[in-house]
């Protein structure tokens, strides 16, 4: 089982966006309740929502311009409520990034376990979107370690090429791809490299 | 003279029964009180049900207290007969005044927390104890939310301060069977056991404990939930024993003390506020300080004790006063971490 992380709570910040209703406040009285000081925002979340560390959004009458960010972009943990759950609305709330959901009308409970489950797929869905990052800037350099390992080669095989970059990458404690851009960029821009990308052959 | 019903919710028997007892003998007595007071422009009229131990009968009891006119119940002793009565209390806009400690992460608006919350008993009493005894533990408790929520908060407080969890066990309710859990007690010498089993599981487990004693391995136990009214049961076994609570060595302990002080502070709230004002007037009303409840979580502001069982009766070793309540340890409690220089053992 995998180990809960439990965030720091207290003193913590939601926003709520949501038209004033008895949600908000009930809402509201369980965020105090749990040590969080909330914030209500209508139409549109105003710029002190950059400040929160939660944002509960209605997927009732929602769309994409009350948000200051790009859909599914949002820097903080999301927490979709949803009173109608026709799958039009649901798919809204998933392009926005819901990381977890509230069914209103918002009683007693529920946002305790929405906040922690919030939280936790946030953390996971950054850290996943940060590897996918790492690897496709990699793949981006594949050309460049290709022409890296060509040129150490020397003509004594593409093993012995790959053998001699890998070794300068731990010699400079630098990744494979940026030990390939150096080598390359030693050789001056004429011999090629990821900095003559755009230049005419 | 106003004559308001107040309901009680407690079993007269079942394992916890002792437990249930000293509630009922606080909340008797502080009925009688109130009805002996002319100061106070009402009277209390109890009405009680008897769920018997069995955790399904409290939601349906708690619907007949309500349709016999009380808004206000005392009672419950689990957490899962808790749980199991909230959506009633919601339906019928009953009030729940629970007086039991408990393991926290709720806050029902139609419930009172009267007794201690984690931040008021587990996490000081391992503040207090690691220090003393160390980091080497072992968990035991009831085999539910009581036992499991108590043993996850004191295993992340303790592997957060670099100690380590050396056994956990979750015995059913009323079972007696302890062997395995003394067994491993006695092969892994930890250097305290944290207690939370309750009613006869308990009572087997600290006699057996204070067999191991008998054998020259004493090893410290701790609990949040043990008191005055468990020590006859226990008899010369309890020695020894360590307890957190918000009192000690009045009458039948904090759980009686802690149902006096509900019935009577809401007495006194209605007597100002009136008998019909819901939950948030009452709780705004004054009760001449008996018990100060945070409105925004509707748990107590409790001193807390440590205290340990020195010849069939608790002594007070340490007191913390007036210790706000943190149902959800939304402030992250953390216990002393481990010292990075250790004296070299062969």
């Amino acid at each position: 089982m995998r180990r809960l992380a439990t965030p720091v709570l207290a003193g913590a910040r939601a926003a709520i966006l949501h038209r004033p209703h008895p949600t908000v406040e009930a809402l509201t009285r369980q965020l105090a309740a749990i040590g969080l000081a909330a914030e209500a925002h209508w139409p549109d979340l105003a710029p002190s929502v950059l400040a929160a560390d939660f944002v509960f959004f209605d997927v009732d009458r929602g769309h994409d311009a009350q948000f200051p960010w790009k859909p599914g972009e949002a820097p903080m943990p999301m927490v979709a409520l949803i009173g109608s759950e026709a799958p039009g609305r649901i798919e809204w709330a998933l392009s926005m990034g819901a990381d977890a959901q509230l069914l209103k009308p918002v009683g007693d409970g529920g946002v305790y376990s929405a906040l922690l489950i919030a939280h936790s797929a946030f953390v996971a869905r950054r850290a996943l979107a940060a590897e996918v990052e790492g690897l496709r800037a990699r793949l981006a350099e594949r050309r460049t370690v290709l022409r890296a390992v060509l040129l150490l080669a020397g003509g004594q095989g593409e093993e012995a090429g790959y053998a001699a970059l890998r070794r300068r990458a731990m010699e400079w404690r630098v990744t494979i791809e940026e030990a390939a851009a150096r080598i390359l960029a030693a050789r001056g821009p004429a011999r090629g490299g990821r900095h003559d990308r755009h230049r005419p052959a | 003279m106003t004559s308001v019903r107040i309901g009680l919710l407690l079993s007269r028997s079942g394992t916890y029964r002792l437990l249930a007892d000293a509630c009922r003998a606080g909340a008797l007595r502080a009925i009688e009180a109130v009805n002996a007071d002319p100061s106070l422009p009402l009277t209390l009229d109890p009405v009680e049900r008897d769920p018997a131990g069995e955790a399904d009968a409290y939601a349906p009891l708690c619907a007949e207290l309500a349709a016999e006119g009380a808004r206000h119940v005392l009672g419950c002793v689990t957490s899962w007969s808790r749980k199991e009565v909230i959506p009633a209390l919601e339906r019928t806009g009953t009030v729940l005044w629970y007086p039991c400690p408990y393991e926290g992460f709720e806050a029902s608006s139609q419930v009172v927390y009267a007794h201690a919350c984690p931040s008021q008993h587990l996490v000081p009493l391992l503040a207090w104890a690691v220090p003393r005894f160390g980091r080497r533990v072992v968990l035991a408790g009831s085999n539910y939310i009581w036992g499991w929520e108590t043993n996850r908060v004191a295993r992340d407080l303790i592997e957060g301060a670099g100690g380590r969890v050396l056994a956990e066990r979750h015995l059913p309710l009323g079972d007696e069977d302890v062997g395995r859990l003394v067994a491993e007690i006695r092969a892994t010498r930890p250097d305290f056991v944290l207690n939370s089993l309750v009613g006869a599981s308990s009572y087997a487990f600290l006699r057996a404990m204070a067999g191991l004693r008998a054998e020259d391995l004493a090893v410290p136990v701790l609990s949040c939930n043990l008191t005055e009214c468990e020590l006859p049961a226990l008899g010369p076994a309890a020695e020894g024993l360590i307890a957190a609570g918000p009192s000690f060595g009045q009458g039948l302990g904090s759980f009686e003390t802690a149902a006096h002080a509900a019935v009577l502070s809401l007495a006194r709230r209605m007597a100002s506020a009136g008998p019909e004002a819901p939950l948030d007037a009452l709780l705004a009303a004054p009760d001449g300080g008996l018990l100060a409840i945070d409105p925004a979580t509707h748990h107590a502001t409790l001193p807390v004790l440590i205290a340990q069982v020195e010849g069939g009766a608790f002594r007070v070793l340490e007191r913390h006063e007036a210790v706000a309540p943190d149902p959800y340890l939304s402030r992250r409690p953390s216990l002393p971490a481990a010292p990075h220089l250790r004296a070299v053992t062969p």
